[in-house]
């Protein structure tokens, strides 16, 4: 276990150095300038010029023959390996602080998105599997679709307009009401709310994660349902369950201790998978609602060429879901007595 | 469980008993530091933190006085002495004098200065475009930055200048406190930081990605805030900030889409509020291009597009089309000469391209802008209908468009684009601001039109004393590019904000923010 963990960390580490080259190069290579970004309306051939010697963007990438370390690549890695990954081209502000500011907002719309895809989607996969071809088995089937199928900003949209303005019992959009301040602790509005005794306040952040959760968590909520339908029909037919219905044991019992147990492997699998998929789903979700998370902000550092926070993000998104993926890997000892790690 | 639910109903009470004033910006700000950022949601809040030199009149672009109570000029514009209002403190008690106004005069000017922080990538890149440059470029425009005496700040300038006050009216130049800068080095601006100016509100937070807030400044000199917080949200969707405001979630807010004036209008809690027009969307042609550098088919094209119609269909009524590249606030500056509106006659045009050796027309490149702005909202349809009116004529036009960092990037890449949409929202209220943008010597080269005329032209319009002087000169300049035909005004745009029916004393400003600190929210609930 122990040596098997020094080689998946350690692999971690050269996919994260393999990545920061290939986000280095990527950013540099798709057209549009940052200093023809920056200027806007205003970004003459002089002007951008004279920016772009200002914010160094004139250097080489790799090697200069001048002076080898003066280019941007061994700068920006020299810094990277102190803990540094820059500062945002316009703003200044270190993308390490936007980093530290923005992911508990992703983080906490993504654990709820989370809760609300296996606290829905997985009963309604084991519903769909006992009562096969049932209409419960069609309606979980159909919102699956449904989920899958509908974009997640049109969804977002209309669960805004329909709870937020039309019936006016959940906000349409934002984190916190703003008649609420909570000094962060651990970044999650929610659980900080408690932890510094504002029951108010905790209860406001509920709910304003209730929709982006929805619309966040729908696909993955689709998801979940199908592998859990599918997974749960596959163990209901194996042989050991029916010697469990045979000794008498009560169908909750087979259902909920025999059956999903083992069924569970696939769908923890599927939620490592979806880490990725909900930051990608954050860019969307998080603009409609206004949320103040990595998606929109890197979206927006993408569209005005800031390199270094897109480099930052980047790395931070893959450094992420490197670390669920590994996460939900060791989960599977736990599941399943017969995996061993060596 | 009961209990806490009841101390939580309690606290929300309480919470929101306090006079505050919620603003849907479309965004959150860049930096809050003054001088070197230009976006809108930053100088919209910088505005509410810092008071400039010279200020604007409440809804228009006239000067006023601000944090100097009087500015004259030697006889021919080269220096421009600044009196300084007395007993202004900054935030954190600090006082607003002459050694503070140079402070930051300079570290915009002077790319040595101590306190400019360049080499952590501070850039005062409007400084350069609005001012000529820096401390010792050729081109720059101040000489120096001088202390007369403490209340008093006298700047030298290389070239005659007489728009330098409204220059420095421009939201882009707060007056800063020099102790808090010196004191936060170079995270100042940040979220990590404390802003401090003598404006009529106080930071207090930034909560990264979510919300400003401020509190009001009850030492200040001016009208002090009606509200008890001021909180600035970022909300980038304009239809969830039209959302927000339906849901009473928000007070009022900015950059609204023009079709949603209608739902505002129906809306009985709901106030439309139209920002005095100060921007001008058009249409670019280049000269690089083999049929467009002919004069009668660049005027062709101009008769042939349908303005007033595509204003109507596009901008609800929020928008006047007319011949002159400049807004109707600076209506002054227009040439009598000049029709006030384009002739719209396609037979005319087509006669017209078939004079100029196109009977059967031709093919060309219409490019149109990715992304959404109030001077072209939705740029896509609009470029359809301009297309679909050059057919009539002849004209067949391929739409086209890319991403906007290239987009801005390759109209100015030889050979440029043939024809494009573009558009420009004014700084200050000068001619200048808009013609020498685009028609200036520093201007952008989209066009590979660049005659001597121009350039004089303008110069003499900086140097101009009057009004009357300006608009003399401003004339020609209007005949010379209406006959050029190169730019084809489309529209001058009144961006669309709303307010909840109780807020009270909101005047919008054409350069697009003002400070709120003549807003109250009487019977807010």
């Amino acid at each position: 276990m122990g040596s098997y963990l020094i080689r998946r960390l350690a692999r971690t580490l050269l996919v994260m150095l393999g990545i920061s080259l290939v986000v280095f190069v990527f950013v540099r290579s798709i057209p549009g300038d940052p200093a023809v970004a920056m200027l806007g309306e205003r970004a003459t051939p002089e002007a951008a010029a004279a920016l772009r010697e200002q914010l160094g963007l004139n250097k080489p990438w790799f090697f200069n023959p001048a002076n080898p370390l003066d280019a941007q690549y061994p700068k920006y890695m020299t810094a990277l390996l102190s803990g540094d990954l820059g500062t945002g081209l316009k703003s200044n502000i270190p993308v390490l602080d936007d980093l530290k500011a923005r992911f508990p907002a992703t983080a906490e719309l993504s654990v709820a998105a989370l809760l609300v895809a296996l606290l829905i989607g997985m009963p309604a996969g084991i519903l769909a599997a006992l009562r096969r071809n049932s209409i419960w088995d069609n309606l979980a089937t159909t919102i699956s679709l449904v989920g899958v199928s509908m974009p997640v900003f049109w969804l977002g949209l209309l669960l805004s307009y329909f709870f937020g303005v039309k019936l006016g019992i959940l906000p349409p959009s934002g984190r916190l009401g703003t008649e609420f301040d909570i000094a962060p602790i651990t970044g999650f509005n929610v659980l900080d709310a408690l932890l510094r005794g504002q029951p108010a306040a905790a209860w406001d952040a509920v709910r304003h994660l209730i929709l982006p959760a929805i619309a966040l968590g729908s696909i993955p909520l689709a998801i979940v349902a199908r592998i859990t339908r599918s997974a749960m029909l596959d163990v209901l037919n194996q042989d050991y369950v029916r010697t469990a219905r045979a000794k008498g044991l009560a169908d909750r019992t087979v259902t909920m201790k025999h059956a999903l147990r083992n069924a569970l492997l696939p769908v923890v699998t599927v939620i490592g998978l979806q880490a990725g998929a909900l930051l990608g789903g954050a860019v969307l979700t998080e603009t409609i609602f206004s949320w103040p998370g990595l998606g929109s902000w890197v979206y927006d550092a993408i569209s005005q060429r800031d390199y270094p926070i897109i480099q930052g993000g980047v790395i931070f998104a893959a450094l992420v879901v490197s670390v669920v993926n590994l996460l939900v890997d060791l989960s599977y000892a736990s599941l399943d007595p017969r995996i061993q790690y060596s | 469980m009961k209990k806490v639910l009841l101390t939580a109903l309690l606290a929300t009470l309480s919470a929101a008993s306090a006079a505050t004033l919620v603003f849907g910006g479309n965004g959150e700000p860049v930096s809050l530091e003054s001088g070197n950022i230009t976006d809108g949601i930053s100088i919209l809040v910088q505005r509410q933190i810092y008071d400039t030199l010279v200020d604007f009149e409440d809804g228009t672009t006239d000067l006023k006085p601000g944090l100097a109570t009087k500015w004259t000029a030697n006889a021919n514009n080269t220096a421009w002495t600044f009196t300084l209002r007395k007993g202004v403190r900054f935030h954190d008690g600090t006082p607003m004098n002459a050694d503070a106004v140079v402070f930051n005069l300079s570290r915009w000017w002077d790319k040595s200065h101590p306190y400019g922080f360049r080499d952590q990538g501070r850039t005062f890149e409007i400084v350069g475009e609005l001012l000529g440059g820096y401390k010792g470029d050729a081109t720059a425009v101040i000489k120096n930055i001088v202390k007369v005496n403490d209340t008093t700040v006298r700047v030298d300038l290389n070239k005659p200048s007489s728009v330098l006050p409204e220059v420095l009216a421009a939201g882009y130049f707060g007056i800063a406190s020099p102790t808090a800068i010196k004191k936060e080095g170079a995270k100042y601006g940040t979220p990590a930081s404390k802003p401090v100016g003598t404006g009529p509100f106080i930071f207090q937070s930034w909560r990264t990605g979510d919300r400003v807030t401020l509190l009001p400044n009850k030492l200040y000199w001016g009208e002090k805030a009606k509200v008890d917080q001021l909180v600035i949200r970022s909300i980038k969707d304009a239809s969830q900030r039209l959302n927000e405001l339906k849901a009473g979630t928000i007070d009022f807010a900015n950059d609204l889409t023009p079709d949603s004036l209608r739902s505002i209008q129906a809306d009985k809690n709901l106030v439309a509020v139209k920002r005095p027009s100060f921007n001008v969307g058009f249409v670019s042609m280049n000269n690089r291009n083999q049929y467009l550098k002919n004069q009668a088919v660049r005027q062709a094209i101009s008769m042939a597009i349908n303005k007033k119609e595509i204003a109507n269909a596009f901008w609800n009524g929020l928008a006047v089309s007319n011949a002159s590249f400049l807004p109707p606030v600076l209506a002054w500056a227009n040439s009598p000469k000049v029709p006030a509106d384009y002739k719209f006659d396609p037979a005319a045009a087509k006669k017209m391209l078939a004079d100029a050796g196109y009977p059967n027309g031709f093919s060309i490149d219409l490019w149109y802008m990715p992304v959404s702005r109030p001077y072209f909202p939705t740029p896509k349809p609009i470029a359809e209908a301009i297309a679909a009116d050059l057919s009539v004529i002849g004209i067949k036009v391929n739409l086209k468009t890319e991403d906007w960092a290239k987009y801005l990037q390759d109209r100015n890449k030889e050979p440029g684009f043939d024809m494009y949409m573009i558009g420009w929202t004014g700084d200050y209220g000068d001619p200048d601001n808009f013609y020498g943008a685009y028609y200036g010597a520093n201007a952008s080269d989209d066009i590979n039109w660049n005659p001597a005329n121009v350039e004089t032209l303008l110069q003499q319009g900086r140097a101009a004393n009057t009004q009357a002087a300006k608009a003399k000169v401003y004339q020609q300049l209007h005949e010379l590019t209406y006959n050029a035909a190169y730019r084809i005004p489309m529209v001058h745009s009144n961006p669309l904000a709303a307010a909840r029916s109780y807020v009270k004393g909101w005047t919008p400003s054409p350069l697009g923010s003002e400070p709120f600190n003549t807003i109250s929210v009487g019977s807010k609930k």
